[in-house]
Parts: C-alpha cells; sequence; structure tokens
C-alpha cells in the first residue's frame, strides 16, 4: 500500500504541521485555468483546519481563477481569505493571490434565475397576449385617427413614401404571388378532376376552380404571402429603426411618426393587395387552364366559355373586397410591432416572427369572419 | 521580442488608404493606448490585430503567432489566449450576463457547473459588477454596466493580452475612471498586457503606459504620454491643446 493514499491531490497541495504546531496549506506546481477542475477537487479533499496559514514556496504560477478556487475553498472551511497568512509566497504570484482574495464576500452565493412553472408561463403568456391585444387595439385608434386626419388635410399625405412603399409590397410582390397562385391553380384542378373524372363531371372543374379560387384561394394565399413579406418588412424597418433611435428623432422634429411611416405603408399596402389578389386571381385560372387539356381533356376555349358561365362576378369582387381588409390589419400588425419592439437587437427578430404568426391568424380569422357575414347576406 | 508585433501594416479602401505602413512593437505587462482622429483607421487596426480583417500587407503577431499566416488551429488557440472588449460590448444579448460570461468557459474548459458559477462570480468581482446583475439580460443594464459585464467575459479565460475598443466612450467621468484604476490593476497586478484604443484623454493622462499616435496612415508619435504630448505634429498639438489649456498654459516651454 502507498504511503500516500491520494498522490493525484498531492500534486497540487498538501495540509501539514509546521514545527511551531501550526497546520499550513502548502501548495505545488504552477496553478492554471486548464487544470482547474483537479487542483479544485484536491483543495476539497482536504480538511481546512482554521488559523491555517498557506505556505507558497513551491508554487510555480497561479492565475486568477485557481486563486479563485483557492479562496473558495478557504470561505468553505469558515475563514476569510483576506485575513489568512501567505507564507513564502514569490512576489508575483503573492499579488495575484493577495489581489484574488480581497474580491467579493464571503459565501455570497450567485443567483439562480427564477424560473417559472407550467401554470406560471401559462398565465404571463395570457397577460401578455391581453396587453398586446389590447395595445393593438390602441394603435388601431391612432392609424384611424391619422387616416381621418388626412382626409381633412390630405396634403400631409407622404407621396414619396408612400410610392416606394408600394413599390416594395406590391410590384416587387408580383412575380412571388404569380408563380404561387399559378402552382395553386394547377393544384386545386388536379385534385378536382381527380374526383369529377369519376363521375364524367370533367367540365364542372372549371366551375370549382373558378370560384374556389377567386373568392377564397387567392385571397388568402396573396395574403399569407405579403403578410410574411411586407408584414415582416414593416416590422423589421421600424424596428432598427426605433433601436437606431431614428423614430424619436422623428418626433422631436415635431413630425407625427404615425404620418410619416404608418399611413404611407398602410395605404400602399391596402393599395397593393387588391392588385396582387387581382394578380393572383388570374394566375390560378390560367393555372388550371394549363393543366385541363392534357389532364381533362377541356380545351382552352371551352374552359374559357365554361368559366364564363359558372363564374359570376360576385365572387371575383368578394375575393378582391376581402383583400384592403386583409392588407389594413397586416399593415397595422406590422407596423405596430415593429413601433414598440424592445431597444435591443434580438427583440427584433422577436417582433418580426410575431407579427408574421399574428398576421396570419389575423387573416384566417377575418377570412372566417367574412365567410359568415357573407353567407347570411346571401352573397 | 514583443506580445503585440505589428509590422509595416498597410490597408486601403478601395481608392482610400487607410494605413501606409505601421510598424509597433508591445512588451509583456503594459497598458499601451492608441489615438488618432475619426477615420484614423484605429478600429481597423484593432480588427486586424485580433484577426477579424486582414491587413492588405504586412504582419500582425500576437503572442508570437503571426495571425494571417500561421495555422488556423494556432491562431484558434492564440484567441483563446486573448481577450476582447467590443466598443458596445457586444453581449450575446439572448444570454443573461452570468450565461455570456460563462459562455466562453462552457465552450473551451470541461469544468462541473458548480465550479463555472463560482468563475462567474470571480469576473463579475474582477469587474466591479453586482451580483445581483448576474441574472439581468444585457437589454436590462445601464451602458456602463454592459461594459462591465463585456470586461468580465473578455477575462473569462484568463487572457495574457486584453484588447479594449473605446472602453470609457458612453461612461459618466467617474465609472470612466473607476474602469481605468480597474484596468490598471489587471495590468500592475496580474502582468496582463492591454491595448486600448480610445480618445479618452483623462485615460491617457490617468492609466497608460505608452501612447501611440495614428494619423495619416501612419505612427506619428510613439511613447510615454508626457513626451507625445509635445511632439511637434499638427494633429497630436491640437489634440493635447485642450488638455494643456485647462492646465493654465503648462506647454512645457
Amino acid at each position: 500500500m502507498p504511503a500516500n493514499p491520494q498522490p493525484a491531490h498531492a500534486r497540487w497541495c498538501a495540509l501539514e504541521t509546521d514545527p511551531s504546531g501550526r497546520a499550513r496549506l502548502t501548495l505545488r506546481g504552477a496553478w492554471h485555468l486548464p487544470d482547474l477542475a483537479a487542483i479544485e477537487r484536491a483543495l476539497r479533499a482536504q480538511a481546512i483546519p482554521p488559523r491555517v496559514i498557506l505556505a507558497g514556496a513551491d508554487l510555480e504560477s497561479i492565475d486568477t481563477s485557481a486563486a479563485w478556487a483557492l479562496a473558495e475553498a478557504l470561505r468553505a472551511a469558515g475563514l476569510t481569505p483576506a485575513k489568512v497568512e501567505l507564507h513564502d509566497f514569490e512576489p508575483v504570484t503573492q499579488r495575484v493571490v493577495e489581489r484574488v482574495f480581497r474580491l467579493g464576500d464571503a459565501g455570497e452565493a450567485l443567483p439562480r434565475r427564477k424560473r417559472l412553472g407550467g401554470l406560471g408561463q401559462f398565465g404571463l403568456s395570457a397577460v401578455e397576449i391581453g396587453r398586446m391585444c389590447a395595445g393593438h387595439v390602441t394603435f388601431l385608434g391612432e392609424t384611424t385617427q391619422a387616416l381621418a386626419q388626412l382626409v381633412r388635410n390630405p396634403m400631409r399625405l407622404r407621396l414619396k413614401e408612400l410610392t416606394v412603399q408600394f413599390e416594395q409590397c406590391g410590384l416587387n410582390a408580383i412575380p412571388v404571388v404569380a408563380l404561387v397562385t399559378f402552382l395553386i391553380g394547377i393544384v386545386i384542378a388536379y385534385l378536382l378532376g381527380l374526383q369529377a373524372e369519376k363521375y364524367g363531371a370533367n367540365l364542372f372543374v372549371v366551375d370549382g376552380v373558378g370560384i374556389g379560387t377567386t373568392r377564397e384561394f387567392a385571397p388568402i394565399i396573396v395574403a399569407v404571402i405579403v403578410a410574411g413579406r411586407s408584414g415582416a418588412a414593416f416590422t423589421a424597418q421600424l424596428g432598427a429603426m426605433r433601436l437606431g433611435e431614428e423614430i424619436d428623432a422623428i418626433s422631436t422634429l415635431g413630425l407625427s411618426p404615425q404620418h410619416v411611416l404608418v399611413v404611407p405603408r398602410v395605404l400602399a399596402l391596402m393599395v397593393a393587395l387588391p392588385l396582387l389578389v387581382f394578380i393572383g386571381d388570374a394566375m390560378s385560372i390560367l393555372g388550371a387552364l394549363w393543366i385541363a387539356e392534357p389532364m381533362l381533356d377541356i380545351t382552352p376555349a371551352t374552359f374559357l366559355s365554361r368559366l364564363r358561365e359558372a363564374l359570376a362576378v360576385k365572387h371575383v369582387v368578394v375575393g378582391l373586397a376581402k383583400a384592403p381588409v386583409f392588407a389594413f390589419f397586416i399593415a397595422l400588425i406590422g407596423a405596430r410591432m415593429g413601433m414598440t419592439v424592445g431597444r435591443d437587437t434580438r427583440a427584433v427578430g422577436l417582433a418580426t416572427t410575431s407579427t408574421v404568426v399574428q398576421s396570419i391568424v389575423a387573416v384566417i380569422l377575418l377570412d372566417a369572419a367574412f365567410a359568415v357575414i357573407f353567407q347570411r347576406l346571401g352573397i | 521580442m514583443g506580445v503585440i508585433e505589428v509590422d509595416n501594416v498597410s490597408t486601403r479602401f478601395g481608392e482610400q488608404r487607410v494605413h501606409a505602413g505601421v510598424s509597433f512593437s508591445i512588451s509583456a505587462g503594459t497598458l499601451v493606448a492608441l489615438i488618432g482622429g475619426s477615420g484614423s483607421g484605429k478600429s481597423v487596426l484593432l480588427r486586424e490585430m485580433i484577426g477579424l480583417r486582414r491587413p492588405d500587407q504586412g504582419t500582425v503577431r500576437v503572442l508570437g503567432t503571426d495571425m494571417w499566416a500561421d495555422a488556423e488551429d494556432e491562431v484558434d488557440a492564440v484567441r483563446r489566449r486573448i481577450g476582447v472588449l467590443f466598443q458596445d460590448g457586444a453581449l450575446w444579448s439572448s444570454l443573461t450576463v452570468a450565461q455570456n460570461v460563462a459562455a466562453p468557459m462552457r465552450e473551451h474548459e470541461q469544468l462541473p457547473p458548480r465550479l463555472v458559477r463560482a468563475q462567474v462570480r470571480l469576473r463579475l468581482a474582477q469587474a466591479g459588477l453586482p451580483l445581483s446583475a448576474a441574472n439581468k439580460l444585457p437589454s436590462e443594464l445601464s451602458g456602463g454596466m454592459r461594459k462591465r459585464a463585456a470586461l468580465a467575459r473578455a477575462l473569462a479565460l484568463e487572457p495574457q493580452v486584453l484588447f479594449l475598443d473605446e472602453p470609457t466612450s458612453g461612461l459618466d467621468p467617474i465609472t470612466a475612471r473607476a474602469f481605468d484604476s480597474m484596468v490598471r490593476g489587471l495590468v500592475d497586478d496580474l502582468g496582463i498586457t492591454v491595448f486600448v484604443v480610445t480618445h479618452d484623454l483623462d485615460t491617457l493622462l490617468g492609466a497608460v503606459d505608452r501612447v501611440i499616435v495614428l494619423a495619416q496612415g501612419r505612427v506619428r508619435a510613439d511613447g510615454p504620454v508626457r513626451e507625445v504630448m509635445h511632439v511637434d505634429d499638427p494633429w497630436v498639438r491640437a489634440y493635447f491643446a485642450v488638455r494643456t489649456m485647462l492646465e493654465g498654459g503648462d506647454d512645457g516651454g
């Protein structure tokens, strides 16, 4: 059996009794961060008595992290590090140890971060959502007020900002809207065609595609695309402006951020979205027309003549009429989330994500409300 | 050989020449400041020294490693031995202060969580932050506290060299002087080498061993503050004129 039962620990420190009978903790080797775990284990293995002295003749070097581990071990033994005697230290190691021993108060633990339980988290989320909705309503009021002021005084409209926004959220969205709705047209015609073929009712695919896309699919899909594109962009732009205190700068000039930033975006989107929906209508019907001949033997001429019979104008109008309402709420949510973003970079990302989710939910909710209303009205 | 060796560094942005052969060497355990007018390329030089931007010409050696020519793992090893305090702290905004400070240790050292928490307390104490700040998010801190938290993170891996980019800008004079003396303490007691980019005259006069003046793409002056103050260069004279005026015309002659 070896004389020393813990040679691994003895490499770093050993507890001895000096000739005068006092306990001394002899420190050995180079105490540095990479070995910190081993050093700390060695220290914890010692039962450090009160009135211990530290002997540092064999301590080659020490860094602050290791000195702190030593201080912690002394504190754990009920000692105040700054009052412990240091013997035979090199000037450099003595300076480091003394400096670290003076830092921090005895036994003060790092406070743990409070975590909410499931129910607490649920309640907190509910309160936050409630607050956010209340804020949205306030913002809705402010925006409506700004729009009303615009009606009384049309000169306050910022035409340049309006056109820039219209270009960004309208014109630039045309390719993606056209592509997606074209493909949706194909998919719907294909799915309807599979069923209709069984009954030899090929021609009724035209009815389904015409009414379905113009009344429901095109408005919803285009609104979702625009929510992801422009709603997110509004939040990111305005959020970045808020971080850079640009919105505050607008206010201090005596201008209203509502008029300068929000109203042009809301109006631009309200004009752009119906136009995009119209493009969506046309493209999805085109998609259906394109696949109708190879799959269902419906020639383009037959398709169009059937479309004229089957698709009443009211369906197209209903679809287009929903668009400005969707646009108003998408723009409102996007702008409000941007204007009230927290003052750090992470908050902009969170707000942008939230905008997209909220806008899409709002679009679906509004569409459901429209469906009920139009049905009651018999449209 | 110095801890930091900048040799004949040139940088250009398109047509604009930022550095035209900048050279200096910094020895261990000193606190050196780099000053220069806005747009003189101080921050660019700092980014080149810490390996974030490649200089168009010349070499930068930190702790003996060429930051732009030596093997990537060697450079990474050096990066672990340097600490950087960015101008606005650059704390990760989704992590608390304690998590920010713990991150370098978690990434590079295998320490049990208990030990990491103890080390976080050390770094917070070194940077002069109260423990109550540990669980706050960076967005909940004042500017001065953010700088301290960033310093605590920079110290986490026991750096031998510390780079500070305008550490006292945006701080009130009292906080700024406390920051200076804290950094001075790191140099005196722990032998850390500190390279600081600053505009703060009080930092220069109160805490710094040596000043390097960068202007028109070159090192215009280099030496102890009291000497550099009297160098015959229009920019240096204008820079220190404010101070000599305040000190009652003590312009040394």
